[in-house]
């Protein structure tokens, strides 16, 4: 399995890490699935419902999630993933992501935001017995 | 036949479909369902004991059914079942690229926070970060109490204590900070004895002062966390102004009789303040302090460490706070509840257009007279009598009828039945004050002359003319005319 994200979308996703800095940020990936690939068509920034803390935690809403699953369902699209950022950390998924990894089948997309300013972006796949992340290529 | 929908990425296990036909009444029956017809789900639903894995949630319609009776949730025909994943992630703080340095802990240290040390929600990070913190505690009393002993073993860096009281024989049956030994001591010498004896790793800073608006921001400024354990409205309005103003959390303590509340205001993390919970302070007289409705001993040891154990997870940033929520805890029922709490838009001090800016007058916003501007301590209304006065006409046998407004189980503790006096609780004293002469020469007491006041009203509205109020109560009388009298 690999990813295939445009500039653009890496771009959105480097804005919206941005812009919530210093809090983390996150969002859904939404596109399809061809030929084994995931490939994204449209990035879908949420709100972060962490009331504590959000510099170094996010967490989407599940009704975010579900009415994302009904409009992409009506384009003909997926959910494939999630982004989110790490506020001055690099752009590898922590033990937490880890343990809060839903899918073996999704993307994982993290960027990293140094002072401020978006640094890194790093795509990462969950291993089928959910032990690790492996990279992706982006 | 209800219907789950499954999220894009367990399709592949379903057929490709989006939605698969389920049988069953309640949720646990139409999962059942699900994973039989598609025996491949199981292992991605549940985990190897058979428990819905933690990132599953199931919605019928909008709601979680963990908010409703879980897995017997009931469900209908026309239901809309969702699997839906909770999403979340963070940063771990091992990794952390630009990290503040924290403190050291030395073999002492580590030997004495064990218990910490091996859960890996503290460990070595989390007690470093609690020796790198400062929490600020206003006020060393029932709430100040646990919250400083409890904060200072568990290693706290820096605490600072904000108190200008002197310890009293009342205090002891709740502020176990203070000994009988320390009865007349100022209760930041005796609360610092204690803590320095407690944990001498913990560096104490003591304000002997009242917190006021023109030296709060200052002492706030300087800590983490601010701990509000006041007993008085213009200091709770003034500690929670000051947090939002310099961005801290405020983390809030309320005790009165067998009930108590809980929270954590800190609206730079997007929670309430205290003004969205109360934008207004009752009128004052209205709500009962504690030294005039009495408190549970017990309560501000529950509430206090309810508070510690807060700033503890704010400052190791663990778990779930109580930020948006407000604990409440009835001690005879024992029973907690909890309270969703929102932030108010309207908000003069954390909303979107706030006309709060700096610290305000305090004791105007709660309707108080400043001390500076009530008439010495020997001046005297026409509408009071001291206890010198009243014991004088008593003694020069004037016939004077003494009514006592306070509850019957106070006038067990101490009462003026030598001279005649009677009971009559204000809250019945609408109805019964024909019982009274208006021809007689009346005077009203309680504790402290609060309520008799009230009293007062009522005969002046009822004609009465001979009629007057024993300043200060019956503790005055205590104070002034019978030493041997209990006070309480």
């Amino acid at each position: 399995m690999s990813i295939k994200l445009a500039a653009d979308h890496i771009e959105a996703i480097n804005r919206h890490g941005e812009e919530a800095y210093p809090e983390e940020c996150g969002g859904l990936l939404l596109g399809i699935l061809e030929d084994g690939v995931r490939v994204i068509r449209e990035v879908l920034p949420l709100h972060n419902i962490r009331k504590d803390s959000r510099h170094n935690r996010v967490e989407l809403d599940p009704l975010d999630y579900a009415r994302a699953e009904r409009e992409a369902a009506k384009r003909g699209l997926g959910v494939w993933g999630y982004y989110h950022s790490h506020p001055n950390h690099p752009a590898v998924p922590s033990r937490f992501d880890l343990e809060h990894a839903p899918f073996t089948e999704w993307s994982y997309i993290i960027v990293s935001v140094l002072e401020g300013k978006a640094a890194d972006v790093r795509a990462w796949t969950l291993r089928e017995d959910r032990s690790q992340f492996d990279e992706e290529t982006l | 036949m209800p219907k789950i929908s499954v999220p894009t990425a367990l399709r592949q296990y379903i057929g490709g479909e989006t939605t698969v036909d389920v049988q069953g009444d309640k949720i646990g029956e139409a999962l059942n369902s699900l994973t039989a017809q598609y025996p491949e789900l199981k292992k991605h639903l549940f985990d190897a004991e058979g428990r819905l894995r933690n990132f599953v949630n199931i919605y019928v319609n909008d709601e979680d059914i963990r908010y409703q009776q879980r897995e017997d949730t009931p469900i209908k025909e026309s239901d809309e079942i969702s699997i839906i994943p909770s999403i979340a992630g963070g940063v771990t703080a091992e990794n952390r690229i630009k990290e503040a340095v924290l403190p050291e802990l030395n073999n002492d240290e580590i030997a004495r926070y064990s218990r910490h040390l091996i859960m890996p929600e503290v460990g070595m990070e989390g007690q470093r970060k609690l020796k790198s913190a400062s929490i600020l505690l206003i006020g060393a009393g029932g709430l100040g109490s646990p919250l400083g002993l409890y904060l200072a073993a568990a290693g706290i860096g820096r605490l600072g204590l904000v108190d200008f009281d002197v310890v009293d024989h009342s205090n002891l049956q709740r502020q176990v900070l203070h000994g009988t030994k320390d009865v007349g001591r100022p209760k930041l010498h005796s609360a610092k004895d204690r803590l320095a004896d407690i944990n001498p790793h913990v560096q104490i800073d003591t304000y002997e002062l009242a917190l006021r608006s023109d030296n709060a921001l200052k002492i706030v400024r300087e800590y983490d966390v601010i701990i509000d354990g006041t007993d008085n409205f213009q200091t709770r309005y003034l500690a929670n102004d000051a947090s939002v103003l310099e961005g801290k959390p405020n983390v809030y303590g309320s005790i009165f009789r067998f009930d108590g509340q809980a929270s954590v205001f800190y609206p730079k993390a997007g929670g309430p303040c205290y003004r969205c919970l109360y934008p207004e302070p009752p009128p004052p007289g209205l709500v009962p302090s504690c030294a005039e409705g009495g408190v549970l001993g017990i309560l501000p040891g529950i509430i206090g460490v309810i508070q510690a154990t807060e700033a503890i997870k704010l400052i190791i940033g663990q778990g779930e706070t109580l930020i948006g929520r407000l604990l409440l805890f009835d001690a005879l029922k024992m029973r907690f509840k909890e309270l969703k709490l929102r932030r108010n838009p309207e908000c003069p001090l954390c909303g979107e257009n706030p006309t709060i800016k700096e610290l305000i007058d305090y004791d105007q916003f709660c309707g108080i007279t400043p001390p500076a501007a009530q008439p010495q301590a020997a001046e005297i209304s026409d509408w009071e009598i001291t206890p010198a006065q009243l014991k004088e006409r008593l003694d020069l046998g004037e016939r004077v009828t003494i009514i006592d407004v306070r509850e019957p189980h106070e006038w067990q503790i101490a009462n003026l039945e030598n001279y005649g006096s009677r009971l009559i609780p204000l809250g019945q004293f609408g109805d019964r004050v024909n019982e009274l002469n208006p021809e007689d020469e009346i005077v009203v007491h309680c504790k402290m002359g609060g309520r008799s006041a009230k009293a007062y009203e009522v005969m002046k509205k009822a004609g009465f003319k001979k009629i007057k109020n024993l300043k200060g109560g019956i503790l005055a009388w205590a104070d002034q005319v019978d030493r041997g009298m209990p006070k309480y």
